[in-house]
């Protein structure tokens, strides 16, 4: 239970003043994270930061090449490294850089290394293919009736849209650390699915599941790679770790991190599209591929998204393999690379209608969507967009905009309150908190029902012991446990006042709770401490309740306006507003915080992230952060995200939609500012040479 | 292969820093690293062999003081120059947040490594281990390094506050602070090294404008996407005000 010390709270309760629009937007304004004080100080232990006592080290034998028959090693040389324990080579074919033919166990992290380069296994390449366009190369028709829903179009536009392949790049890897004493575990791991990583450990730490414990009270990111059960990393840690019956320890590095754990697969967009001169919709069809490495499925790109009215749309969508890892769910999965293309698309449409391209979104978009536009405009300043490349200056401005859709949960997943004697609460759910603000919004939304300050509620998640919940997935967290944990807490109350009611001779409703204080028929009755006082020693515990849905889609539109240095073709991002809501907001700092950093990747995606495999070997050449690069502080625009809470009710979903409309926004801007399009991410300076190069009329 | 890309890559996040460059870039374990991970690798305690093969031995703590002195730009006696540590583990004590801490390391170790590993300081991060992240980030005789770049040996005489340090009495640092209450925070992984990279640039430029803040700040990644609210726990922590949002009508 928390300590009821003011000086364990001072910066957790100070309001910032700087988002105006976000005053008074969610239940709690002002609250900081709960775990903010240790991730600050360095207190906060993730799963990488265990190094136990006697720990076996693990290091995966991993393939250096696209595609490659395993041939030889070196075996009895990398035995004989001192501090080696266990070694485990299965010589393989690999079809894929990084993928794994077994690991190499010893006493020290160094042991390890220095084992796997006394291994020096020898391979044979064979022929590789890297990408979406190794294998499909036309524009085919979709069918072959001939029809493609355009008959009646005014203006038609027929293009291609490429995405690169992403990685999520968390900066925790992916791993674990396993404590096994023999006839119990503790496993720390990292994790965004705290109970379905405990389903697969049994097996390989030989034990029953009520024999040992996940822990994952803090996560550094996952973004989706973190989905699902325990992994080949934690799970080769715990049954060595059984095996061993010492703790054992597996991460990956970062290189390992980009070639084996995930990603945000590649896509082509063939879209034919008609419209009447007036920008209102025929048809058209439209024809995806997704480059899932591989592996099969999570390559899907969703055009059209449902945001906008695009008439009649034929659709088909086929993955396409090559050597290079397998894909795992990476926030939104397939939309940003769908948005990128239906929001570019809808921009050269415009230019072809001549209209302006938020014009014609407000004829195709949806009401919200439609408010949302406007006020967007307002505040990226469009009346001064100009026309498209109506610039010849060298530095030249460009705004584009996007919109974002995702639909909700209903609640779920598994919740205790307990209230103690001395007033304090503490909230127990078995999630996990990657980063999203979960821990708090546990805390906040249970200090609400009860009508108490947050200050007297603590919050236990991302232990596997706790009450069941559900995964960091979908954006469903939230919409999940929060009504979930509010009816518990309400519950919680019921009993409490229904206890104060007996002990008084009185009736449970003449009782209420506000601010912390027990009110009796609308007068202070009780302060909270006095009133919890009152409980038997065990205090209450309630694990009880049906929460309610929250309706309807979590919309969203983002403005992006950026300069081009047309003499460099670097992008220079000046300014984005990310318009999102979101039902009810729970803890404005972590909602906004949750906005921004989707814009944020969303640039990253846009401008400069592209797992690049050589064309000759499959390798990635870029299997590290300097050269495969995300967005840093110096790339940084300003970011201005908007709560859209008026009217909301129910808690939705808000993780993933503001990462959806940012690329293709971006894309949208770069056109606008240099009037030729780039249809292929990232949006490199290169690239934005070559379009200016390629003059009127041609294709970018 | 070494790779000195580290330091003036054109698309990475840029050092802008004053980390160990005379190291190559090398694995934790000491090996300058093959691309492909599985080849021979040249062993950086050869390299510094090869570079100290005329040099005199003498006793490790002179060796270690030398080049820790060398690093941080302090006189170095010619005498003591160029040493040979190792191969063996290695006693040493580091002055790690005002307490001297003894460790025994492989000369090899990287003071990240010390921290992590054999010291149990676990708040600062390795992320990539090479140099390109700042998530290790830590305060060496005042000057903001990637630990992961620089040798335990070479921190041997100088005196390093990680990020548990930087609390002092049970009292945050005004910038550990301004983290919090601007939620300049999401998994928190980046975080200690962003606090450190603040921290140490609030000492060389206690008001620094936004462009300057950027700039400071950008050894150091964040996949989460904190960047914005870092800035405004930057401005706030040297006694500026935030970035001021417009005000949306009908939010
Ligand atoms: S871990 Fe040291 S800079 Fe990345
Ligand atoms: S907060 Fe997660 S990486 Fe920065």
């Amino acid at each position: 239970m928390k300590p009821l010390d003011e000086a364990t709270l001072i910066p957790s309760h100070m309001p910032t003043t700087n988002r105006p629009s976000n005053m008074g937007a969610s239940v709690n304004d002002n609250a900081s994270r709960l775990d903010a004080v240790p991730k600050v100080t360095g207190s906060a232990k993730y799963g990488k930061d265990y190094h136990l006592p006697n720990s076996l080290y693990i290091v995966f034998i991993r393939c250096p090449w696209g595609a490659a028959d395993f041939v030889s090693a070196d075996e009895a040389a990398a035995k004989a490294t001192p501090g080696v324990v266990e070694m485990q080579v299965r010589g393989k074919s690999c079809t894929y850089h990084g993928q794994s033919i077994g690991y190499i166990a010893a006493d020290s992290p160094r042991a390890a290394k220095r084992a796997l380069r006394a291994l020096a296994p020898k391979w044979k390449r064979t022929p590789v293919k890297t990408q979406i366009s190794d294998t499909v190369k036309d524009n085919p028709d979709i069918g072959d009736d001939g029809q493609n829903n355009m008959n009646g179009a005014e203006v038609t536009h027929e293009a291609v849209y490429t995405t690169p392949v992403q990685t999520h790049s968390s900066l925790e890897t992916h791993g674990g650390a396993v404590d096994h004493r023999g006839d119990r575990a503790t496993v720390y791991a990292s994790t965004q699915g705290t109970s379905s990583s405990r389903d697969g450990l049994g097996g390989p730490l030989g034990l029953g599941q009520g024999d040992f414990e996940l822990v994952c009270e803090y996560v550094g990111g996952g973004f989706g790679s973190k989905l699902g059960g325990p992994g080949k990393e934690l799970t080769t840690a715990a049954q060595l770790a059984a095996k061993y019956k010492r703790p054992a320890y597996m991460f990956c590095n970062r290189s390992e991190e980009h070639l084996d754990t995930g990603n945000r697969p590649s896509s082509r967009t063939l879209a034919r599209i008609g419209f009447k001169k007036d920008g209102s919709p025929v048809g058209g069809e439209i024809r995806t591929w997704g480059g899932t490495g591989v592996a099969g499925g999570g390559g899907g790109a969703s055009i059209p998204s449902g945001r906008y009215k695009l008439g009649e749309i034929k659709k088909l969508h086929d993955d396409v393999s090559f050597n290079g890892g397998g894909p795992r769910a990476f926030r939104a999965p397939g939309h940003p690379q769908a948005a990128f293309a239906e929001e570019l698309m809808l921009d050269e449409v415009a230019a072809k209608l001549g209209m302006d391209p938020l014009a014609l979104r407000m004829k195709l978009a949806g009401g919200e969507h439609r408010k949302m536009f406007e006020a967007g405009a307002k505040l990226i300043g469009w009346s001064n967009r100009k026309p498209n490349g109506s610039q010849n200056s060298a530095l030249r401005t460009g705004y584009g905009a996007g919109a974002a859709g995702w639909g909700s949960a209903g609640p779920g997943g598994a919740a205790e309150v307990v209230i103690a004697r001395d007033g304090s609460v503490e909230s127990r759910t078995g999630t996990q908190d990657i980063g999203t603000g979960q821990r708090t919004g546990m805390g906040i939304v249970t200090a609400d029902a009860l009508g108490i300050p947050l200050k007297y509620v603590s919050v236990k998640i991302g232990r596997s012991t706790l009450p069941p919940g559900p995964g960091s997935g979908g954006s469903v967290t939230t919409p999940t446990t929060a009504p979930t944990m509010t009816a518990v807490a309400k519950a919680a109350k019921t009993q409490l006042l229904e206890l104060l009611a007996t002990q008084a001779n009185a009736k449970p409703d003449e009782f209420s709770i506000k601010d912390g204080v027990v009110l009796r028929n609308g007068e202070k009755y009780l302060t909270w401490e006095e009133a919890c006082g009152k409980l038997p020693n065990d205090g209450i515990t309630a694990n009880k309740g049906k929460g309610e849905r929250g309706d309807g889609h979590s919309n969203g539109v983002q403005f992006v306006k950026l300069d081009v240095d047309t003499e460099t073709g670097v992008i220079h991002l000046r300014h984005v507003v990310a318009i999102q809501s979101c039902g009810r907001v729970i803890c404005r700092k972590t909602a906004e915080s949750q906005i921004i950093g989707g814009v944020i990747q969303g640039l990253s995606f846009a401008l400069f992230e592209n797992k690049l495999l050589d064309r000759n070997t499959g390798a990635m050449v870029n299997d590290n952060f300097e050269s495969y690069k995300i967005l840093g502080p110096g790339d940084m625009p300003h970011i201005e995200p908007v709560l859209w809470s008026k009217g909301q009710s129910g808690f939705k979903a808000l993780g993933e939609p503001p990462t959806i409309p940012t690329a293709g926004a971006t894309a949208c801007a770069l056109f606008n500012a240099i009037g030729r399009p780039v249809r292929d991410l990232p949006l490199t300076p290169d690239k934005v040479l070559a379009a200016l190069a390629a003059g009127q009329g041609g294709a970018a | 292969m070494p790779d000195d890309s580290v330091h003036n890559a054109p698309t990475g996040p840029g050092c802008g820093r004053s980390c160990n460059c005379g190291r190559a870039n090398a694995d934790a374990d000491g090996l300058i690293r093959d691309p492909k991970s599985n080849g021979d690798g040249v062993s950086r305690r050869s390299f510094i062999k090869t570079l100290g093969a005329s040099a005199a031995v003498s006793s490790l703590s002179a060796t270690s003081e030398s080049r820790a002195n060398a690093l941080l730009g302090r006189e170095v006696p010619k005498s003591a120059a160029m040493l040979i540590d190792g191969p063996e583990p290695v006693d040493v004590t580091l002055n790690i947040n005002g307490k001297p801490l003894a460790v025994k390391v492989e000369p090899a170790t990287t003071l990240l490594e010390a921290l992590r590993f054999h010291l149990n300081l676990t708040g600062s991060k390795e992320i990539c281990d090479r140099g390109a992240c700042g998530g290790c980030s830590v305060i060496v005789d005042g000057k903001l390094v990637n630990s992961c770049m620089m040798l335990a040996l070479d921190a041997v005489g100088a005196q390093v506050t990680t990020v548990e340090g930087l609390a002092r009495d049970g009292k945050l640092d005004p910038v550990q602070e301004s983290f919090v209450r601007h939620d300049g925070l999401q998994c928190g992984y980046c975080t200690p090294g962003l606090v450190m990279a603040c921290r140490a640039l609030l000492n060389d430029n206690p008001k620094p404008t936004l462009e300057e803040i950027k700039k400071g700040l950008s050894g150091n990644l964040c996949r989460c996407g904190t960047y914005t609210n870092i800035f405004n726990a930057a401005l706030e922590a040297s006694g500026q005000a935030p970035i001021m949002d417009q005000k949306m009508e009908g939010a």
